[in-house]
């Protein structure tokens, strides 16, 4: 049987350990795992790294968070703290075991963080930080933009880069912070207060940081972050990438975007997009003179070709052919005018023959009351051939006793009188009336 | 308000009148041209307004030459700008040995 275990592969340790090395860290499931236990053993190292491990009832891992993964923390790791992990599994080949290679740890127990987040949201929402009318628009055309992140990370080159590809000839202001960690807040702070300083004649300030843990993006919850993009006096933009809740930066800022590359874009304009614009417009208001031009032209032309202009004569004469036989009409028609209302006046009766008619009428009637007047007048009896008689005193006679013999008496006729001698008298008879002169 | 206040000094130098509001105005003048309600003094007024606005546009887009810097605090304290070179392909700052952290 020994050929058949000869047969079998034999390795070396440092072969053996390798491969269980590529097979432990070349599974996908132990890269960027999250594991949660209570830290003991801990040690933190002169160089910076920390040691330690993470235990739970059944077991325990090693574990290291080396000085460039842990720089950021933004708490103090301690004995018996329990703790969520990020990392991946390595094996150490020299000591012949595997650890956990953390590049970040998170505190169980993340409410109370939250809760003092909620706090300092209302505190500030009380005195206006967030008000949405405070906000002021972002410059259509910044010429200096500042920049206030790590100059290291990745953020400042997306802003950079997008900054540029839009607006090549963009100049750029950078104002270095570390964005995660204890020291994170104030120099943000610090960073956006100085890009605000009027000499560097800034128009507009992104600041922020690319996506990262909770932890990562805490700095941005942080009072003094939050006043700084507040009292900003440049408009501002934040740019704190890829988180699931808002940092309360972003309600303080002008305005924010979900990463820093966004931020750019939303506050740099495309240049070439602003010349074609230009050159569109002032292509449109050419044209638009030209085409006046050639209208206005089209015109003279057309006004020139009219008959007035080849033949002026011809219109004056023919207005005053027109005139002409305007004024004819104008006078028929006022001697038309004329004739119909003298028949008019003439189909009236005439006043004066009514007048005389009537005045005739009244003269008539008035000539017979007067002559019916008149024969009641004894005068007219007398015309008749009457004669009326008086005596000497001038009293009528109605009888012949009124009178005697050789008595004078008078007769009064129609045109004159008689004095008469009374000869005889005869009584009865009318026929003896006679008188006697 | 302070900010308020504040807001124009960013922008000092800027002329009375922005990019923004010029280009706002020669399109109006371009929509007016365009319209041809206007009589023969006042389209050319207007076209002459609106080549001046496309002139100002111009050099205001020229205004800026590209300039990156990055502010370090010397050891006396103050602060003071670096220009620096940038890989505009990928953004990166290519003397990234000088740069400091933070300003504090």
């Amino acid at each position: 049987m020994n050929d058949n275990s000869i047969q079998q592969k034999v390795y070396t340790v440092a072969e053996l350990t390798r491969s269980i090395k590529r097979t432990l860290e070349g599974r996908a499931e132990f890269n960027n795992l999250w594991v949660k236990g209570e830290i003991f053993n801990l040690t933190v190292h002169s160089s910076g790294h920390i040691y330690f491990s993470l235990r739970d009832n059944d077991a325990v891992i090693s574990a290291v968070f080396f000085r460039h993964a842990n720089r950021n923390l933004t708490f103090k790791l301690k004995e018996g703290m329990n703790i969520l992990a990020l990392g991946s599994i390595t094996v150490y080949e020299k000591r012949g075991s595997y650890q956990i290679n953390v590049s970040m740890v998170k505190q169980e127990g993340l409410g109370e963080l939250q809760k003092r987040i909620e706090m300092l949201k209302q505190k500030l929402a009380a005195e206006g930080v967030f008000s949405p009318e405070r906000k002021r628009p972002i410059p259509f055309l910044p010429r200096r933009l500042g920049i206030a992140t790590s100059p290291t990370g990745a953020a400042v080159q997306d802003i950079i880069k997008v900054a540029l590809r839009r607006y090549p000839t963009i100049e750029i202001i950078i104002a270095p912070a570390v964005v995660q960690g204890v020291d994170a807040p104030v120099s943000i702070a610090r960073a956006i207060e100085e890009l605000n300083r009027p000499e560097y004649r800034i128009d507009c300030i992104i600041a922020g940081r690319g996506g990262g843990s909770f932890e990562d993006l805490m700095p941005f919850n942080e009072e003094l972050v939050v006043r700084a993009f507040y009292n900003s006096r440049v408009p501002i933009i934040s740019a704190v990438g890829h988180q699931i809740d808002h940092p309360l930066c972003d309600d303080a800022a002008d305005m924010f975007a979900p990463t820093p590359s966004a931020a750019a874009e939303l506050a740099v304009p495309v240049k070439e997009d602003l010349e074609g614009e230009i050159e569109y417009l002032a292509i449109r208001t050419s044209n638009a003179v030209g085409s006046l031009f050639r209208d206005l032209n089209t015109r003279v032309e057309s006004i020139r070709s009219r008959r007035i202009f080849r033949d002026p004569f011809e219109i004056v004469n023919r207005k005053e052919q027109l005139l002409g036989d305007m004024l004819n009409q104008m006078l028929s028609s006022l001697k038309d005018k004329v004739s119909s209302g003298k028949s008019r006046l003439l189909s009236i009766p005439d006043i004066r023959m009514i007048i005389r008619n009537l005045i005739n009428t009244r003269k008539h009637s008035y000539i017979m009351a007067l002559k019916a007047i008149e024969q009641l007048s004894p005068m007219a009896v007398l015309q008749r051939g009457y004669a009326i008689a008086m005596d000497e005193e001038g009293k009528v006679m109605r009888s012949v006793s009124d009178t005697g013999v050789d008595s004078l008496i008078r007769l009064l006729l129609s045109d004159g009188s008689l004095k008469c001698r009374v000869n005889s008298i005869e009584r009865g008879g009318s026929d003896g009336k006679e008188k006697n002169g | 308000m302070e900010k308020k206040k504040t807001a124009k000094s960013g922008s000092e130098k800027t002329d009375k009148i922005d990019f923004e509001k010029a280009l706002q105005q020669l399109e109006e003048i371009a929509m007016k041209l365009e319209e041809g309600d206007l009589g023969l003094d006042e389209s050319i007024s207007q076209f002459e307004k609106g080549m001046r606005l496309a002139k100002f546009c111009r050099e205001k887009l020229d205004e800026a030459e590209r300039k990156i810097e990055i502010l370090q605090k010397g050891a006396d304290g103050n602060v003071r700008k670096k220009e620096v070179d940038v890989d505009a392909a990928t953004g990166e700052i290519e003397n990234e040995d000088d740069l400091q952290g933070s300003l504090l």
